[in-house]
């Protein structure tokens, strides 16, 4: 567990909610939340987080495999030499099918990829135990009180009164 | 036989097992005789059609009915089907996810895992139909000494890149919806499941950064999915309207195509949520709004359906080309007919008994529905490929087809493997979004409480 850390386990998501918005007023904004479903106290953090690149990242995925698509069959159609009779090698038309398909796979598959791969940097903020607690009726709140007075972090333990179990 | 109590572990103290998760357990845990006895079933159809298969290995495609002018029969009938049969299941989970329905949590896990079975069954089909199934590679695009690439403007081919792309995706879509459920499920049960659960769970913790990047990822995946649906079964259609063959070239048959793909696949889902609802006792979850609804949907679909075979007629008699309008009355009037008059019974006359509020509340009335229906589809399927090509321009060509009875023994068991390895899924892995349900129910409790906006907010996280 992280030196200095309070874990709040709370059985109640709209408790959880209040303790946020209580510490929030507190003036103690690096609160985070482990959930297990999407509840509204997700949103209250105020971490942006790494998230708004997703979008991108799977728009350059899709992109990539449009890309592919099109080298691939405008490279194995020289190299066959196929008796079309007349018509174009390079058919765009007949090639949109596979570009098509390609551009949604590697636009899924990059999205994929990058949200494991993002979600791995965005969880090592919480310590293993902090995660560990987090069943279906479990939620927890982590607030970071290192360099906090002792008065400072009693004012804390106060906004987390709620809790069913507060762990440091 | 375990129970979800011997399935369960304490975590940390003492804390009562939400509903929700309790009855995804018992669905996982609690084998009914019913269960080992449909496994057992399934098995034994699989097996049949193993054994039909090795037998077509050996002595080649001479076992089946298969001849010089029908020479795509049962099989590709069974792989359009369940292709049709694969592309509702994603498709309305990820329309109900962007509708924001009540009724995906409920329905979405099972219609997403039927689509990935039923797409791996049909990737089967093609394979057995090639013959020589051990030179299926030949399909992928791999660099060989002999310098031969696939022909990329075929639809056959584009069919391997639309099959290959349409599994990946959706089976990526149900494996990232069931990762929240893995790690929720790894922390709660014992045994060999639990180190499985771990693995699967890729580390997900549900942390707020976590949710996060879910709740952007997951639509952009559902974007990415409905799109590719609709392709897929477009695609299949352009193998055989790419054609110039009388009853196949026509423009109308990537909707045709589409329709008739939600209409079979809605019945293939009624048949699987009754069947979960009833052996595993999840009337809480899975409703009789639920399949009113689904319902619904199989009534319009199936009145697409017959306007499609009513336009298909028109155009072929008013077109004024003698071999399209003799392929159509042939098909009403010939040799196939009985399997004609079975389809417009099973698809277009059938399902207006669901007009009626009794026939859509009464799970056991539409559960003979969706097989009438199933078995209605398969036929529509098998009725225009064979009679188009039993019947087409060169009348010195015209020759019948009858499938074989091992060539029936392969299509059964394809019926087999799909059944099978839903019946596996839903020992194995949770039927039913537990994260989704427990925010659905919060977002009903806050709505309940007095707290629209709460509610809202809630809903359109997801």
């Amino acid at each position: 567990m992280r030196r200095d850390d309070l874990v709040a386990v709370f059985a109640d998501p709209d408790a959880a909610e209040e303790a946020l918005r209580t510490l929030h007023d507190a003036g103690v904004a690096t609160a985070r939340v482990a959930s297990p479903a999407p509840f509204p106290v997700i949103h209250q953090t105020g971490h942006p987080g790494p998230w708004r690149a997703l979008g991108v990242v799977a728009l350059v995925g899709g992109l990539s495999g449009l890309g592919s698509a099109i080298a691939f069959q405008v490279v194995t159609s020289k190299a066959m030499g196929l008796v079309v009779g007349g018509k174009p090698i390079v058919s765009w038309t007949a090639f949109g099918v596979i570009m098509f398909e390609l551009t949604m796979l590697f636009a899924g598959v990059v999205n994929f990829s990058a949200f494991v791969i993002l979600s791995a940097f965005t969880r090592r903020w919480f310590s293993r135990r902090a995660r560990e607690q987090v069943t279906s009726e479990r939620i927890v709140i982590v607030v970071p009180v290192a360099g906090y007075s002792e008065e400072r972090k009693g004012a804390i333990r106060a906004s987390l009164s709620h809790a069913v179990e507060v762990l440091s | 036989m375990t129970d979800a109590n011997s399935l369960t572990a304490a975590v940390g103290e003492p804390s009562p097992i939400t509903r929700i998760e309790r009855d995804t357990l018992a669905s996982m845990a609690d084998t009914s005789g019913y269960y080992w006895l449909g496994l057992l079933g399934a098995v034994s159809l699989t097996a049949l059609g193993g054994w039909a298969l090795s037998q077509m290995l050996r002595e080649g495609l001479g076992i089946t009915g298969l001849n010089g002018t029908v020479m795509w029969g049962s099989l590709i009938t069974s792989f359009v089907f369940f292709i049709g049969v694969s592309h509702s299941g994603t498709l309305v989970s990820a329309i109900l996810f962007f509708t924001r329905s009540p009724l995906r949590a409920a329905v979405g896990r099972s219609a997403e895992a039927m689509t990935v079975i039923a797409i791996l069954t049909a990737g089967v089909y093609p394979v057995i139909h090639l013959g020589r199934a051990w030179l299926a590679f030949f399909l992928l695009p791999y660099p060989n000494q002999r310098g031969l690439w696939p022909n990329v403007r075929s639809p056959l081919e584009w069919d391997v890149f639309a099959v290959c792309s349409y599994v990946t995706v959706s089976a990526l879509f149900l494996y990232m919806g069931m990762l929240p459920d893995f790690a929720l499920l790894s922390r709660r049960v014992r045994g060999w499941r639990r180190p499985l659960y771990r693995i699967l769970s890729l580390g997900f913790s549900g942390t707020d950064g976590e949710w996060g990047l879910f709740e952007k990822a997951y639509p952009i995946f559902a974007a990415v999915v409905i799109p590719l649906a609709v392709s897929v079964h477009s695609v299949v259609s352009w193998d055989f309207a790419m054609t110039l063959s009388p009853g196949w070239h026509s423009a109308i048959f990537p909707p045709y195509f589409v329709a008739g793909a939600i209409f079979s696949g809605v019945a293939m889902a009624i048949l699987l949520l009754g069947g979960l609802r009833r052996g595993y006792k999840l009337e809480h979850y899975i409703k009789p709004e639920h399949f009113d609804l689904l319902a619904k949907l199989m009534l319009s679909m199936s009145l697409v359906m017959t306007f499609v075979y009513a336009t298909e007629f028109f155009m072929a008699f008013y077109r004024g080309s003698a071999a399209e309008s003799e392929v159509f009355r042939w098909r009403a009037t010939g040799t196939y007919a009985p399997v004609f008059w079975l389809v417009v019974l099973c698809n277009s006359v059938a399902p207006l008994a669901i007009f009626w509020r009794r026939v859509r509340r009464s799970l056991a009335t539409l559960v003979v529905l969706s097989v009438l229906v199933t078995i209605g589809m398969w036929f529509e399927r098998f009725m225009f490929i064979v009679t188009t090509l039993a019947h087409g321009y060169d009348s010195y060509a015209w020759r019948n087809y009858t499938p074989t009875p091992r060539e029936v023994c392969i299509c059964l068991g394809g019926f087999g493997m799909f059944v099978t390895l839903f019946l596996l899924f839903i020992k194995i892995l949770p039927s039913m979004s537990i994260a989704e349900t427990m925010q659905g129910e919060h977002a009903a409790g806050a709505t309940t409480r007095g707290d629209p906006a709460h509610g809202h907010e809630v809903t359109r996280a997801t």
